[in-house]
């Protein structure tokens, strides 16, 4: 007893060792250096490459990634190589904040690059806002967010739904059963979805939330089949979504007459639903691999020459990709000793790319304009794309709140 | 003071010069750069929490995170409040998508800092206690105590995940405002904040080790090596370890409080099965059977962690794993025990002189 408690004495030692872990001089930086330095350029990249959301932010990490090194081949941006720090935040939102810190304060990173959840998302935020850097967010997501430190490549529920759901209830009719998982996503594409059903004269018939991951959905199923609804609104996400589309398909519903409309089948989860079962469903999004354009034609080819031919591009990769040359174009428009993240967004405003699936602008409040299309999903999980909006759709993040406006500087209320 | 307690206490006090100058030093005073560590000192303090009940009394809490969780929403429902001043009604923006019409009750206390402070460590502390009647009344132990904790967890976590309208669901409590102090407005990046982590984790130390020496840790020791014939001595088991499992908790709560403050966002995955896990081998690392080696463990790994990540992208979370495993066949008492044998060692060398007869205190 005495021995042991003298031991206890040791603590000091332990101490000891901390203090060796941290002497290294990675962890000791100076803040405050110019961005541009001996030509070169540092960019971060944010992406899960290992836990639950990895085999989405894989893609995304690779499309980035591809972007960065052909912009290097080609010469980098004005004049400077771009250099690449590649975090790992594991799918959980603590080690986003942890990584976003090392990138931004660290690193030196003049742009980051990253996420798909709204969760990682709103981790990295309060990093990124406190030290002014900026953070390129390629996802899809609920809207009702106006940072000025964030640059949203993604569609808003706007983009996605003001052309998708009156075509749904002109082609299949106006009751909708709405079933998504349970968080602020599938909630608030939900409520937009009911807003504009209600100026059609249409109705939610049901609505029903289950939990990530959820993959039962024999009640669910029930449930569609006593309502017998037009359209089963879908904004699922991942296994859920493959497990839904697989059991709906086994109960025998015929989507010829009652199709599944989703905000978020993509590419990825239709190769994992399999094309049986996907087959004629119905998607929306500004993407879709099987779009027809000398750039996208450009973008796949690499792509999968690259990574392997049995990979696909989807909506949220294409905007990775996109975004990075977004941010060249930006800083090619500066004065090199006068790159800034601030510098890089205020130049980025207005600013016209080609990419994918056609010509992207970023709006004044940093969300993108966007090239909606309504796909149905063919049985070689590419989609037919059936409708093209005609033009550019504006990005309105509080589209469904009145008296809120995103602009240029910042939330605008009344 | 015996010379055990002596000891006990300059391993203490060599911890906290650490804490207080040498990694201050080291970082070279940067706010900024002591950001990362103050994350750090917040889990030591939660796995020095486990530590206390685990450790000394035996409990093996696989839930600590849910105490830890609460803690971390008490303190961002205060911050989400203070940054919703302008919303209508006051009410957090989540609540407006989610269609609540007023600022649900038992958000509304949340609004003063001292219930704020005072909830932090007492809710969690009440629902410990809640928890631990119902289990040392019914002399639950060992490895049932461990799986009623994990489901309580799970089960605590899910409510907050369901409860959107509450809790903000599965993107939890962000766009918080800073804290405000009487006369300080909290910045996470500044040295002041740094030692308002260190601070609270040194005397959260302090706290535990004074428990742990008195007589209800030795009472505590004993329920350890044997519950039983403490029983038959005529203690109440069950009061001394709802007592050691309730403090446990409302210095887990205190952590939370922290963390929330280090990275400005509360998430149900701060309540998440594998981070309860990861401070049992924080704990374990470090050695379960000292509070301070708990703290180390977790600083430790941690280190590890961001050092790991950094030279291996792709491969540092399969590394981790591995140590852990080195550990748990290896070394099971952890660092400390590590250190104990090493001083052994030491003081059997013979080139030592023969130890002087040391009078029992």
């Amino acid at each position: 007893m005495k021995r042991r408690s003298f031991m206890k004495g040791l603590g000091a030692t332990g101490s000891l060792a901390i203090t060796g872990g941290l002497a290294t001089p990675a962890l000791l930086s100076g803040a405050g250096r110019a961005y541009a330095q001996g030509g070169e350029l540092n960019v971060g990249l944010l992406f899960s490459l290992t836990g639950a959301v990895a085999v989405v932010e894989r893609t995304l990490h690779d499309a980035a990634l591809m972007a960065i090194e052909e912009i290097n081949a080609a010469g980098g941006v004005a004049g400077m190589q771009l250099k690449t720090f590649i975090e790992d935040p594991a799918s959980d939102p603590a080690t986003y904040a942890d990584r976003a810190r090392r990138l931004v304060i660290r690193d030196n990173c003049v742009s980051v690059f990253g996420s798909y959840t709204s969760a990682s998302r709103q981790a990295v935020l309060p990093v990124v806002e406190q030290r002014n850097n900026l953070y390129w967010y390629p996802t899809l997501y609920e809207g009702r967010e106006c940072s000025r430190n964030v640059m949203y490549g993604g569609a808003v529920p706007n983009q996605q739904q003001q052309e998708f759901v009156p075509w749904l209830a002109e082609n299949f009719g106006k009751r909708f059963f709405l079933i998504g998982n349970n968080y602020v996503y599938p909630r608030e594409e939900n409520n937009v979805c009911k807003m504009i059903l209600a100026g059609l004269g249409g109705e939610a018939v049901h609505e029903e939330y289950v939990p990530l991951g959820h993959s039962d959905f024999s009640s669910v199923i029930n449930r569609i089949r006593t309502e017998q609804p037009d359209v089963v609104f879908c904004t699922l996400v991942g296994d859920s979504d493959v497990a839904f589309a697989r059991q709906y398909h086994a109960a025998g519903f015929d989507p010829e007459t009652m199709p599944c409309a989703s905000l978020t089948r993509s590419e990825v989860e239709v190769q994992a639903i399999g094309g049986e079962a996907a087959v004629g469903h119905f998607s929306s999004a500004p993407y879709f691999m099987g779009y027809q354009s000398p750039e996208n034609e450009k973008f796949v080819q690499a792509y999968l020459s690259r990574y392997g031919a049995d990979q696909v591009t989807h909506f949220v990769s294409e905007a990775a990709y996109f975004q990075v040359y977004q941010f060249k174009a930006a800083v090619e428009k500066l004065d090199p000793a006068n790159i800034t993240p601030t510098a890089i967004r205020d130049a980025a405003v207005g600013l016209t790319t080609m990419a994918p699936q056609g010509e992207v602008v970023i709006d004044a409040n940093l969300h993108t304009h966007l090239w909606p299309k309504i796909a149905r999903w063919k049985s070689d999980g590419q989609a037919e794309i059936l409708v093209q909006s005609e033009a550019r759709v504006a990005p309105d993040p509080y589209w469904a709140y009145e008296g809120e406006t995103c602009t240029g500087e910042g939330l605008v209320r009344g | 003071m015996n010379r055990t307690n002596h000891y006990d206490f300059l391993g203490y006090v060599a911890f906290a010069i650490i804490i207080l100058l040498g990694v201050p030093f080291l970082l070279g005073f940067d706010g900024f750069e002591l950001n990362t560590f103050a994350r750090y000192l917040a889990l030591a303090m939660v796995a020095m929490a486990l530590a206390l009940s685990w450790g000394t009394a035996g409990l093996l809490n696989l839930g600590q995170a849910a105490t830890f969780g609460i803690g971390s929403y008490v303190m961002a429902m205060h911050l989400k409040l203070a940054a919703s001043t302008g919303n209508p009604g006051g009410m957090p923006d989540f609540m407006g998508w989610t269609n609540v019409e007023a600022l649900p009750w038992f958000w509304q206390p949340f609004q003063s800092l001292s219930v704020t402070l005072l909830a932090g460590l007492l809710l969690p502390a009440a629902v410990a206690g809640l928890m631990a009647i119902f289990m040392f009344r019914g002399r639950i132990t060992g490895v049932f105590v461990a799986i009623i904790t994990l489901a309580f967890m799970v089960a605590l976590q899910l409510v907050f995940i369901e409860e959107q309208r509450f809790t903000g669901g599965q993107n939890g409590l962000t766009g918080l405002a800073p804290l405000e102090l009487p006369g300080w407005t909290v910045d996470t990046y500044s040295l002041p904040f740094y030692y308002l982590v260190a601070g609270c984790l040194i005397v959260a130390l302090l706290v535990g080790m004074l428990v742990v020496r008195s007589k209800v840790g030795l009472v505590l020791r004993a329920i350890r090596e044997d519950a039983a014939r403490l029983r038959y001595l005529g203690y109440d088991v069950a009061a001394y370890e709802t007592f050691v499992f309730c403090l446990s908790a409302a210095i887990a709560g205190w952590a939370g409080m922290l963390y929330t403050l280090v990275l400005e966002f509360a998430s149900p995955t701060y309540m998440s099965v594998s981070f309860s896990l990861a401070i049992v081998i924080w704990c374990a690392v470090g050695g379960r059977e000292s509070l301070v080696w708990a703290s180390v463990g977790a600083i430790l790994v941690n280190l590890a962690e961001g050092r790991l990540s950094d030279m291996f992208v792709e491969g540092w979370l399969l590394i981790l794993g591995l140590l852990f495993i080195f550990f748990v066949i290896f070394l099971p008492r952890g660092l400390y025990g590590l250190a104990v044998a090493a001083m052994d060692r030491l003081r059997r060398s013979p080139r030592t002189e023969p130890p002087v007869p040391v009078k029992e205190g």
